[in-house]
């Protein structure tokens, strides 16, 4: 999504643990990462990639598109704002626990400046064998036509890793992130696949239990009339229902949110439900 | 993630702080002296337990009571009780209102729409999921950008779609501003007022909820106040160390990271007609210590064997594995354990736990099926 093996990297956050650990794992992978990011760090260079004080600064001195952040959460809203500021198209935030409010702020920016932003608590984004914007482990599927979005991170390594296993190629791999508040909706990843990029044929759809993402997506195929195959996996079918949210959250989306509720609502457009993880690459197959 | 619910009494010290009508009230905590503390209160009153549970009507934890003895030996009676694992931990108690008309109103975080949605229907109460369902016409919703905020034009067409007039459309567009105010100054994922009721001396919030965003206890006091709240031993680990933690009805201890593969975890085991004892995703990027405290903290459930499943991204396989060891060694009497490591330094994972002749499986099918000999 908006990445390819020409997107040139910053990683912001380049000299924390996290930061230098996966730069090593992506560098290793193919990644091209031009610059480094860590205020009042600049002129240092980390694994042979330049540090700089700021995202403006990597993008004058090394043409960056693209920013993987890395700092904590507290930080991450200037980071973000940095990155957007710069005008850098993809922004992928890794960190987890970025507040509500710093997110909407920062999803109506992007939205204004027509710019991309992934996560927060996102693996981030993997196109086999040509890049790998994220911290999801590197060996998980080769280059296919079989995109895999999700909402969850480990979940999704299990089921790309199953699909490498099985021989299946992968267009492209995307975590949208955990945390509440989404740069990327699973509509919007969604959407992308299955209108906008040509690479993929079939998508694997991994949700799970709580809010109306999943739903909507069954309302979007509908009224887009997808073609393409879907393969659906939703996790949380033997979680014991949670706490709710005040009546505020049934008022808002209805009374959605359950294992049930989404697999019911994919199936009626006509998407094939997988029962685990484990049956999604033998289901993929019959449409290859 | 943990989301802080505020207990009724907890999100009406809120609303006193912004200034939202509110009834006269009292609040009794527990350890504190009832008969004296109800000397300073007028009955009739309206005596409410304070615990996190739903319906508390119906479990007899909210009750009118008529005179001060009456009320004295209810809020002893009260401190006693226990509800699954939450026991009373106060006790609020209101004058009674006038009650003319209930209606419903709040703030909250569509989250798929990525934006605060102003709530309001002039038919509050227990039933406004209902009305919700039957009958959306009744619920009035308001849109709030973040950046703009909630404008004051909005907030009296709010109140003026609820049917107010004259000096209540005032009233209630001051509310809803201030219910905005709450949201953003604490920043809060809900703030619910349920019912706000008309009296012939004006509106108040008689029912208060709020949930606030934990992500923000770095620059929230009222969040770092709500933390250090009474939680169990096992709570207080997992909020410690930061794990989601739920304990579940089965027998086997689950250790894994992500929520969403311990859920499928979860399913599959289910589905091969075992049970998991808890729920615990130990989170991304685990160190040594936190996967000891986790293991520590499942093996004082006393589980018949412990599943361990982690696919290491930004967690590494290599330092699971040493805290499984490590782990090991101070807990030789640990129950029986399945391990499955794989992804991020699986192979140096695998060699440490082989190296100390302990079993690893890479495949996630093999584990459980190893497991379903291991419960026999």
């Amino acid at each position: 999504m908006y990445i390819s093996e020409n997107s040139r990297v910053v990683v912001q956050g380049i000299t924390g643990n996290q930061g230098k650990f996966h730069t090593q794992l992506m560098k290793e992978y193919g990644t091209n990462i031009v610059a480094g990011v860590t205020p009042k760090k600049g002129g240092q260079e980390v694994l042979g990639v330049p540090v700089f004080n700021t995202v403006q600064e990597a993008v004058q001195e090394r043409g960056a598109d693209t920013s993987i952040i890395f700092v904590p959460a507290r930080f991450s809203y200037n980071a973000v704002l940095e990155s957007l500021n710069a005008g850098i198209n993809m922004t992928c935030c890794i960190t987890e626990g970025v507040p509500v409010l710093d997110m909407l702020r920062l999803v109506e920016l992007a939205h204004s400046k027509e710019l991309h932003l992934i996560g927060p608590n996102s693996p981030g984004m993997l196109i086999p064998d040509k890049i790998k914007l994220g911290i999801m482990p590197s060996d998980m599927c080769h280059f296919g036509n079989v995109a895999t979005i999700a909402k969850s991170g480990t979940l999704s390594y299990e089921i790309a890793k199953a699909l490498g296993n099985a021989d299946v190629g992968v267009s492209a791999y995307i975590g949208i992130g955990g945390d509440p508040i989404r740069g990327t909706t699973l509509v919007e990843a969604f959407d992308y696949y299955a209108a906008k990029d040509d690479n993929t044929d079939i998508i694997v759809l991994i949700g799970e239990i709580g809010g109306d993402e999943e739903e909507k997506v069954a309302a979007y195929i509908e009224e887009q009339n997808i073609n393409k195959p879907i393969v659906a996996y939703i996790a949380g079918k033997s979680a014991p229902e949670g706490k709710r949210m005040g009546h505020a959250g049934a008022i808002i989306s209805g009374n959605v949110g359950t294992a049930q509720g989404k697999i019911d609502a994919l199936a009626a457009v006509g998407a094939n439900i997988a029962e685990t993880p484990w049956d999604i690459p033998g289901m993929v197959k019959e449409f290859l | 993630m943990v989301k802080i619910r505020l207990l009724e009494y907890e999100a009406k010290d809120v609303f006193a702080e912004f200034d939202l009508p509110l009834v006269h009230r009292l609040v009794i905590m527990k350890g504190e002296d009832v008969q004296e503390k109800l000397n300073q209160f007028n009955f009739p009153a309206i005596v409410k337990s304070q615990i996190a549970i739903g319906s508390r009507k119906k479990a007899g934890l909210i009750k009118i009571i008529q005179t001060r003895e009456e009320a004295v030996s209810l809020c002893k009676d009260y401190f006693t009780r226990k509800v699954g694992n939450y026991e009373v931990e106060a006790i609020l108690i209101e004058s009674l209102a006038d009650i003319k008309h209930e209606y419903y109103c709040s703030i909250a975080l569509d989250t798929s729409g990525r934006q605060f949605v102003l709530i309001a229907s002039a038919e509050g109460g227990i039933d406004i999921e209902e009305v919700a369902a039957t009958r959306p016409e009744a619920i009035i919703k308001e849109t709030i950008s973040l950046i703009d905020g909630l404008r004051e034009e909005s907030a009296k067409k709010v109140a003026e779609r609820l049917g107010f007039s004259g000096d209540l459309v005032d009233s209630a567009k001051d509310l809803f501003l201030k219910l905005w105010k709450i949201t953003t100054e604490k920043e809060a994922q809900l703030v619910e007022i349920n019912p706000l009721v008309l009296t012939p001396n004006g509106l108040f919030a008689v029912d208060g909820k709020m949930i606030l965003d934990d992500n923000a206890v770095f620059r929230q006091e009222t969040i770092q106040e709500l933390q250090k709240r009474k939680l169990s031993d096992l709570e207080k680990t997992a909020k410690q160390f930061g794990f989601s933690f739920v304990e579940l009805e089965g027998q086997i201890g689950i250790l894994a990271n992500g929520a969403g593969l311990t859920m499928a975890l979860l399913d599959v085991l289910a589905q091969h007609g075992l049970a998991g004892m808890n729920f615990l995703d130990v989170g991304g990027g685990a160190d040594k210590d936190r996967v000891y405290e986790a293991l520590k903290l499942i093996f004082t459930m006393k589980p018949k064997a412990v599943l361990i499943n982690i696919y290491g991204g930004i967690t590494r396989c290599d330092v699971v594995a040493d805290a499984i060891l490590h782990t090991l060694k101070e807990f030789p009497e640990a129950p029986p354990m399945v391990i499955r490591l794989t992804g991020t330094k699986e192979t140096e994972g695998v060699k440490i736990l082989n190296d100390a002749g302990i079993d690893a499986y890479k495949d996630m099918m093999a584990a459980v099926e190893k497991l379903k000999g291991v419960i026999g």
